[in-house]
């Protein structure tokens, strides 16, 4: 587990922060602790907004990615110190990064009393709405009388001290992990979905190395496949396994077959996988879906995260645009669940096109052109208000005129640099 | 004529707050002269050792302690008094006591329909701590709730009722800052303790 520690003091010497490296040096099996210094956020200012500040933009960035954050605060005049709750506000006003992000607080001061009000008052402004933390409750760690509780070397003095301050770590790692797997309640089922195609299910074929080149011809071997002039019933017609090919190989669209168990065992052999907008080849049919992707984690995990969705229902259906797109190409990946006819999920069909082509066609087919739309989230809108002049005169599709206005395509919320797609 | 520094508790250029202060300064000037103060040009409170206090801190306890008492309007951030007041606060208790049984009168606007309740309540906590020990008036709350849109353009409040509810605290303060000029038996014992009050000692 990641942690990040925040001492709340741009002195040059704190109690508070000696206590957060006592933590992180000592506590290395609970979890990882690394600590972030504020000294370079200057005082929040309303009038002059420097969310875009390295030292803000580096909180950011180490507390998005951390699991969860201690901050350890000091005492002024009973509440928490300038210093942390201008940081604070810095993280609440453009960007918030602590929104949902689970915190302890602890806080070490010269009294008896432990900086007790000002852990209070500190959770309050973190459970404000624009902060919108999830504070450990209760498991107050108040650290009093603090010039006394280090040895020369930083160490805590009092073992009691050292016990509840692990037991009070303890809990809140426990914390952690369960308001994180609430915070995404998908991603313990997607973590499970298993790429490598492990499971087997009813058409699994034995016996057979997915990995292997020739895995189509050993799996047809194996199951007396139909091939060439064989008949295949289908829903609804009856083919030849020739021209199930002509048909499917002819289709304007590039096929691929996932089956329940994450294996890739078909893809539409249209041509060769270097004219193709997303490149397949022989070899890879019968691949688990881990082989055909990068072993990027960010990937996998979307990769992940899709099917668990498809194969969960939780979307019919799920499109991604690819990067690079432009004026002339627009590139989609489409990943659909099937289902056999009891409802029971089959696996993923993707398909991917070019939606250019049918675009320019019919723009030139009804006389109408593109115009970028500022306000829209999709970034080309037709605009039916506009006949071309030449409306009967142009049959064919012009080319230029139409993409002259359409402006860069968005990359959209999906990400799609770590599409899900076989062999992006 | 009473003398009132009125504190504008935050550095932002435009604010509700300071609005509601200027507003007090026309509508009270033939009651008490009130002299607005701003918080902007400190540095961040670091705790320094030694260093000797900045002048623009000393500026301002000279001010606080000529005046016969402080208003100070705070906005709420995130619940609590913004950090630039939290910040003038700590200059304003560390080396430098101006506070120490000074009246004070907190009155507070805000965007939403609270009025900055939060950050009030909060103010009080922190001028009660030992090196401030403010003298705030007691069982008074002025909360002026959207305060984007109560004051017109020449910068009155437009709710009379609003206006009535703050001459009647204002009057309240007034009696309050006489009363406090009695309280003075401990008043030298209090002063001499804050100054020989060091957290470090403890
Ligand atoms: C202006 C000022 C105000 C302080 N107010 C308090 C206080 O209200 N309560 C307290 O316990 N310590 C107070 N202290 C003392 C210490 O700064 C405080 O105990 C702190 O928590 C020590 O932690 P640190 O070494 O990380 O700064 C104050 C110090 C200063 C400079
Ligand atoms: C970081 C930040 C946090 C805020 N938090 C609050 C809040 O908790 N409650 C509230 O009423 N307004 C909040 N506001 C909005 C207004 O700034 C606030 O209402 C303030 O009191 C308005 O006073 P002013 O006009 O003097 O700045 C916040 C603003 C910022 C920039």
């Amino acid at each position: 587990m990641k942690l990040v520690g925040i001492a709340g003091s741009v002195a040059d010497k704190s109690y508070n922060r000696i206590l957060l490296k006592y933590m992180a040096t000592h506590f290395g099996d609970l979890a990882d602790i690394e600590m972030l210094d504020i000294k370079d956020v200057p005082l929040f200012n309303e009038s002059d907004d420097q969310t875009e500040s390295d030292a803000i933009q580096y909180l950011k960035r180490k507390i998005e990615s951390a699991d969860g954050v201690i901050i350890a605060t000091p005492e002024h005049n009973h509440t928490t110190t300038a210093s942390l709750k201008s940081v604070i506000e810095w993280l609440s006003y453009k960007i918030h990064p602590l929104d949902g992000k689970p915190i302890m607080i602890v806080g070490a001061s010269y009294y008896d009393q432990g900086s007790s009000r000002a852990q209070l008052n500190l959770r309050q402004i973190l459970e404000a709405p624009g902060v919108n933390a999830v504070v450990l409750p209760g498991n107050e760690f108040l650290l009093g009388e603090v010039k006394k509780a280090f040895d020369e070397n930083d160490n805590l003095k009092d073992a009691g001290t050292v016990n509840f301050l692990q037991s009070t770590l303890q809990k809140f790692v426990k914390f952690v992990t369960v308001i994180n797997t609430m915070k995404h309640p998908q991603d313990t089922g997607a973590e499970n979905e298993d790429l490598g195609a492990n499971g087997k299910i009813s058409t699994t074929v034995e016996g057979v190395d997915m990995d292997a080149p020739d895995w189509v011809e050993q799996a047809a071997e194996k199951t007396h496949a139909a091939s060439g002039n064989d008949y295949v019933k289908l829903d609804r017609g009856l083919l030849t396994v020739d021209q199930l090919n002509a048909f499917l190989n002819s289709m304007p669209l590039e096929l691929t077959y996932a089956d329940s168990n994450n294996q890739f065992i078909y893809y539409n052999k249209m041509a060769p996988a270097e004219k193709m907008l997303a490149a397949r080849t022989p070899a890879q049919a019968g691949n688990p879906l881990s082989m055909v992707h990068p072993k990027n984690p960010r990937v996998i995990k979307h990769v992940k995260e899709v099917i668990h969705a498809l194969r969960t229902g939780q979307v019919p259906e799920v499109s991604m645009p690819v990067p690079g797109n432009n004026a002339d190409k627009y590139v989609v990946h489409y990943y659909r669940a099937m289902h056999d006819e009891q409802g029971n999920y089959m696996g993923v069909n993707e398909y991917v096109q070019d939606i250019m082509p049918t675009v320019k066609w019919y723009l030139a087919k009804t006389g109408q052109k593109l115009e970028g739309n500022p306000d829209a989230t999709t970034s080309a809108s037709v605009d039916a208000n506009e006949p071309a002049a030449d409306t009967t005169s142009s049959a064919s599709v012009d080319e230029a005129a139409p993409t002259a206005d359409v402006p860069e395509p968005k990359t959209p919320e999906t990400d799609a640099d770590s599409g899900a797609s076989i062999n992006d | 004529m009473n003398k009132f520094v009125a504190m504008v508790g935050t550095n932002a250029k435009v604010s509700t707050n300071r609005t509601l202060l200027q507003f007090m300064k026309q509508h009270f000037a033939d009651q008490a002269e009130i002299e607005l103060m701003e918080i902007t040009n400190l540095p961040l409170f670091n705790k320094p050792e030694n260093s000797p206090v900045p002048a623009p801190v000393l500026a301002m306890a000279k001010k606080i302690d000529a005046a016969d008492g402080v208003i100070i309007a705070t906005p709420e951030y995130d619940h609590a008094v913004p950090s630039s007041l939290m910040n003038a606060l700590e200059w304003l208790s560390h080396r430098v006591h101006p506070f120490v049984d000074k009246p004070v009168m907190i009155v507070g606007a805000s965007y939403g329909s609270l009025g900055s309740s939060r950050a009030q309540a909060h103010l009080r906590q922190i001028l009660d701590s030992p090196e401030l020990r403010a003298r705030i008036m007691p069982s008074s709350e002025y909360l002026l709730g959207h305060s984007l849109d109560a004051f017109d353009d020449q910068g009155n409040l437009k709710d009379a009722d609003k206006v009535a509810q703050l001459d009647g605290l204002f009057k309240d303060f007034q009696t309050f800052v006489t009363v406090s000029g009695h309280l003075n038996n401990a008043k030298d014992l209090n002063q001499k303790d804050t100054q020989n009050f060091d957290w470090n000692k403890l």
